[in-house]
């Protein structure tokens, strides 16, 4: 039952940059579960980043409005992570405070900061690497300490954008996995931005399917592929192919 | 020539930082190249020196003869008390303006372009001919006209670098902060101040050099002390020999102290030197 309310729901919203008055999506209606995960599918450029950025209150919208549990948007909240494409981590700290910096921020005492730390690192599989810098770890290391630095804040609401997008395709598989695995231990409400097709399959409960810019919602599609789920078996599974066919034509008929 | 052109300038200066990272670490064989390249320019230098010109080309020998002499009649040491207290004094003053006026123009527009023409046109004037009239406006030749020298020699690199550094701080980790809620006492400490200190820590090194030469020109303008007096003093003799000493040891102190800036930086940016 609570399945089916709203989390977050984006009420006809707009957004245009005025340099370059690009209009990057224009009464924008969606609607994301409690505890499901939304792909949002679009070619590069349509507006993906944007649209999760304003669903993080990082960017104002021009019209419209975005509420999260009841409340309009308008700047970070507490219970609300961001994983970044561009990982952002910060280079001068060790990938210890960067998973730390969070949970300081919120102010909690250093016990819980340490305990969740050493948690959310062995979670992720950055064990050991506690004290690297980022630029000492791989892409994908990388990622994984940007994983672990959003969930230790433990948040209700994770806005993941394209976190796999810039790895190459055999770390980008390992990590769909590993995050299919995470989810799979604590469901929580998930926004996974991606331009794959077969991420976008992989990881979602619903993929919602844009349209180049400015953005407008092309279908949203049910994914009845059943959890616990692997890449492997997602790909394997009978519904993949059709699924990811429909897809295919519904971002194909508008590139064309 | 506006602000923004000196930006591009003090952009390569931060490219500098991390490029010399990578030479930091000199290997062994490097170090036997260096030395090696020092002692044949020295052997040349004492064998056919006297040779080339007898007067002006003293051989190294007799330079170091002079170092011990000049030590031991405490010349030496006089010269050198007196010509660090105005560089370090200096160096001092400019460090803080810099630091203060770099980070607060780098953070608030207002401030920015309230300092921005003054920076632009006392940048661009050849600091040199400022100098009298840096003596006039103290109304004295001491101590204080020739600190104020070496600080506007160095200042600006300080300031501007600072300023950049402060400016060019990566958006997308102030977003990254944002999204975690930053503070914004935590934004300076997270993310504003690491992210300038190697663009700081270039501007030091490059107003070492300045401050060295500011301090020199000082002690020709203001009152002739120090190690610019022992220049002028001995080259007026014609005693090359002495006066390549205060020469050699400005010099000494300029690589020592950029050296020690470069140590600090291993220091306080580790996460820069891990590149490899
Ligand atoms: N801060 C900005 N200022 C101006 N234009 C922007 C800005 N951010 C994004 N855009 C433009 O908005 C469009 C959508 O960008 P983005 O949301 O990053 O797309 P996506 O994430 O789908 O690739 C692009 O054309 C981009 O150039
Ligand atoms: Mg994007």
């Amino acid at each position: 039952m609570s399945a089916l309310v709203a989390r977050i729901s984006v009420e006809r919203a707009s957004k245009r940059f005025s340099s370059g008055s690009v209009t990057v999506f224009e009464e924008l209606d969606l609607a994301v579960r409690d505890r499901e995960a939304l792909c949002i599918l679009g070619p590069s450029g349509c507006g993906k980043t944007t649209l999760l950025r304003s669903m993080h209150g990082l960017v104002p919208l021009d019209a419209g409005r975005i509420v999260i549990d009841g409340a309009e948007v308008r700047a970070p909240r507490r219970n609300v992570a961001m994983v970044f494409q561009h990982f952002g981590l910060m280079p001068w700290k060790r990938v210890r405070e960067n998973v730390a910096y969070g949970l300081e921020l919120a102010g909690l005492p250093k016990a819980t900061v340490d305990e969740r730390v050493e948690r959310y690192i062995e979670l992720v599989g950055l064990r050991g690497f506690e004290r690297s810098y980022p630029n000492q770890l791989s892409g994908g290391m990388q990622q994984r300490a940007g994983l672990a630095r959003a969930l230790a804040v433990e948040p209700d609401i994770l806005l993941m954008d394209e976190p796999f997008g810039s790895l190459d395709a055999l770390t980008r598989e390992i990590l769909q996995d590993e995050l299919l695995r995470i989810y799979q231990l604590a469901p929580r409400t998930m926004v996974f931005i991606t331009h794959s097709i077969e991420e976008a399959i992989a990881m979602g409960d619903r993929i919602l399917v844009l349209s180049a810019r400015p953005a407008r919602v092309r279908e949203l599609l049910q994914v009845d592929i059943p959890r616990p789920r692997t890449v492997a078996g997602v790909i394997a599974h009978p519904r993949f192919i059709p699924l990811r066919d429909h897809c295919w034509r519904l971002l194909r008929e508008r590139a064309a | 020539m506006t602000l923004h052109q000196v930006g591009v300038e003090v952009d390569e200066s931060r490219a500098a930082a991390p490029r010399t990272s990578r030479w930091r670490r000199l290997r062994p064989g490097d170090w036997a190249v260096r030395l090696g390249a020092i002692a044949v320019i020295l052997g040349v230098w004492e064998l056919f020196g006297p040779t080339l010109n007898k007067l002006i080309l003293r051989p190294p020998s007799d330079i170091v003869r002079a170092f011990f002499e000049l030590i031991a009649n405490g010349e030496l040491q006089d010269a050198m008390s007196q010509s660090f207290r105005e560089l370090f004094g200096g160096l001092g003053v400019a460090l803080v303006l810099g630091l203060v006026i770099g980070i607060a123009s780098g953070r608030w527009r207002f401030v920015y372009n309230a300092i921005d023409p003054l920076v632009s046109a006392l940048y661009s004037v050849p600091s040199v001919a400022l100098v009298p009239l840096i003596a006039v406006a103290f109304k004295s030749i001491g101590d204080p006209p020739r600190i104020a020298t070496v600080a506007l020699f160095a200042i600006f690199p300080i300031l501007i670098n600072t300023q950049q550094g402060v400016r060019n701080v990566d958006r997308q980790l102030l977003e990254v902060a944002r999204s975690f809620h930053t503070s914004e006492r935590r934004l300076w400490t997270d993310v504003i101040i690491p992210s300038a200190t190697p663009y700081v820590l270039a501007g030091v090194r490059l107003a070492i050099g300045r401050g060295l030469i500011g301090m020199i020109v000082a002690e020709f303008f203001i009152g002739l002390v120090g190690l610019g007096y022992l220049i002028i003093a001995y080259e007026n003799v014609f005693r090359i020999d002495r006066m390549f000493v205060p020469v050699i040891v400005v010099a000494t102190m300029g690589i020592l102290m950029m050296g020690l800036v470069q140590w600090l930086e291993g220091r306080i940016a580790p996460w820069l030197k891990k590149e490899q």
